[in-house]
């Protein structure tokens, strides 16, 4: 059997409305987070999972880690059911959550380091070696006598990530780790992550916005929306059903007449610079080439594909999300 | 033991993190010293103008003041993951994070926080007890000892078990501050004076719903040597455990609403 195997999940809210006037009792709304989701997960794996605000995301990382019990459904990870033996398996998992912290407030991260120790039951030469370990991989020797509210948002991260390593989890649940943070954090972050996954075969589930982290880590990805599980797979396969628009622009010598182009999406004369926006399958660039030609002496010009999140915002609306 | 240790780290960090505030530490305790011995001085004056009340003179009055006192700010100051932190905790969805954690989440929670502040009161609480105890010329024997000891631990235990009705009903979403400080607070400003003072229902009140009769004033009557209701001296050990039932019921309904929690994960 898989090491997470997810079988037909269900799970919804009541969602209490405001109250109407002259009605004593509030009206619940059935609100469906997750509907028969099913899906397998190899040890080692560094799977992504997307969808838009409200999918399901951070309901089936919920379930998952232990903390909520589901409608109906089976689910098994590394052989225990999670919500039944919350103790047993909250000890071989770490999760970490973007915009909340589990380090103490006021104290070096160092102690925090310390009392999670003693909650996890870390044997000492175990705790030593790995605190060493981690203190080095996330670049943490300078700020570990350092108060964590004294610490960059990015510190903070690396700090958590740490705190939700010590234990060594086999399984690590990331949820929009890279939230807020700069293009240097973000880069040393997944690094890390890779390195990690790499190193201890840590199997990590990532649940992001951030399409460039997927795009950075995770061969295989999961798309939710309304509680349904859209698509399995391959990042690349999924990024070519959807990746077909590109933007042309062209800068003349002067400001050219605009031609007539039969199948472009969109045109537009910025100055000198003609600006097309076409798609692969209706128009090839063999044939945009001439026409463009004939309307002046081209100086510059640059084709480019759309960018990831564009892609996704397409293919969320495809799937009618 | 691991339980144990962890508890004491917890409490060892906590202190820490409040010492990062020092001057704001100092004020804040002298504050509660203020309050609590005003608190105080309330009851002398009110004590003052009668020579007794019922059977108690002004020496017994000190000393239930004093029980209560001790006991009720014991309770907060060890306590305070649930008589402070834990609806807030709910709230912000910290309770999470605390879930994630391979310990008891009651555990987790006391571990959480504390208020050393209350030293304040407990210090004020320990003067009255003893000033009662000279003005009422108690004899101290070993038994007695005990049973004042046996007093206060189970009055710990009472007093977080009250205060865990407004942690159950949290999750339920239920604002309910108000019912669960009747209970708590009003306890503890009514059962600073013996509860035979007061009018029948008040008496079952705070004997049978939140026994703090049972668990303070029985005992306290036999070691002043006027026991309540005439009860023979073995009850004064006996009906403290009343408070220990009364905790037992609230962790009972506690796991039910953790259980709640889990299935609405509200």
């Amino acid at each position: 059997m898989s090491y997470i195997s997810v079988q037909g999940l269900c799970k919804h809210f009541d969602v209490r409305q405001k109250r109407e006037k002259g009605s004593l009792l509030r009206k619940k709304e059935r609100v469906q987070a997750l509907q028969d989701v099913s899906f397998d997960v190899e040890q080692g794996e560094l799977v992504g999972y997307i969808g838009p605000n409200g999918a399901g995301k951070s309901t089936t990382v919920k379930i998952l880690s232990g903390i909520m019990v589901p409608d109906s459904g089976v689910v098994s990870v590394g052989g225990l059911t999670p919500w039944e033996n919350r103790k047993e398996h909250v000890r071989r998992i770490g999760v970490v959550f973007g915009q909340r912290m589990q380090l103490w407030w006021d104290v070096p991260i160092a102690d925090s380091y310390d009392l999670l120790k003693d909650i996890y039951r870390i044997p000492d030469s175990e705790y030593r070696q790995r605190l060493d370990e981690l203190t080095e991989a996330l670049d943490l020797g300078g700020i570990i006598r350092t108060p964590l509210r004294q610490l960059s948002l990015g510190q903070r991260m690396r700090a958590e990530l740490c705190g939700s390593l010590l234990h060594r989890p086999e399984l690590l649940f990331l949820d929009e780790p890279t939230i807020g943070l700069d293009a240097v954090s973000k880069l040393a972050l997944r690094d890390f992550l890779k390195w990690e996954n790499r190193e201890h075969g840590t199997t990590i589930m990532l649940t992001t916005h951030d399409m460039e982290d997927i795009a950075a880590l995770c061969s295989r990805v999961m798309v939710l929306g309304h509680g349904r599980k859209l698509y399995d797979g391959d990042l690349s396969e999924l990024l070519g059903r959807f990746d077909r628009l590109r933007t042309l622009s062209a800068t003349y010598d002067r400001a050219p007449e605009v031609p007539e182009l039969p199948g472009a999406e969109r045109v537009d004369l910025e100055g000198e610079t003609l600006k097309i926006t076409y798609s692969t399958d209706k128009m090839e660039i063999g044939t945009l080439l001439p026409l463009l030609q004939k309307a002046g002496g081209i100086r510059e010009m640059t084709v480019q594909p759309q960018n990831i999140d564009h892609l996704i915002a397409a293919m969320y609306q495809e799937m009618g999300l | 033991m691991n339980t144990l240790r962890l508890y004491r780290k917890s409490m060892a960090m906590l202190i820490r993190s409040h010492m990062q505030y020092p001057a704001s530490f100092l004020m804040q305790t002298l504050a509660q010293l203020v309050m609590e011995g005003g608190e105080m001085l309330a009851v002398i004056l009110l004590v003052d103008r009668f020579d007794h009340l019922n059977q108690w003179t002004p020496g017994n009055l000190y000393f239930f003041f004093g029980l209560m006192s001790v006991s009720f700010y014991i309770t907060e100051c060890f306590g305070r993951g649930i008589t402070g932190t834990f609806p807030s905790m709910v709230r912000s969805g910290q309770l999470d994070t605390v879930m994630l954690r391979p310990r008891g989440i009651l555990t987790q929670v006391l571990c959480a926080d504390a208020d050393p502040r209350r030293i304040a009161c407990i210090a004020v609480g320990t003067v009255s007890l003893v000033i009662g105890s000279r003005m009422s010329g108690i004899v101290w024997t070993v038994p007695k000892a005990l049973m004042l000891l046996e007093s206060i631990c189970c009055a710990f235990w009472l007093i977080l078990g009250l205060f865990m009705i407004e942690a159950i009903l949290c999750v339920y979403s239920v604002k309910s501050v108000e019912l669960a400080n009747a209970l708590t607070y009003g306890g503890r400003s009514a059962c600073q004076y013996p509860v035979d003072t007061y009018p029948r229902p008040l008496r079952v009140l705070f004997t049978v719903v939140a026994p703090f009769a049972l668990v303070m004033h029985v005992p306290a009557s036999h070691i002043l040597g006027k026991p309540l209701f005439g009860w023979p001296g073995w009850t004064g050990f006996v009906t403290p455990l009343a408070g220990l039932a009364l905790f037992g019921v609230m962790y009972t309904l506690f796991r039910m609403a953790m259980r709640h929690y889990r299935s609405t994960g509200s």
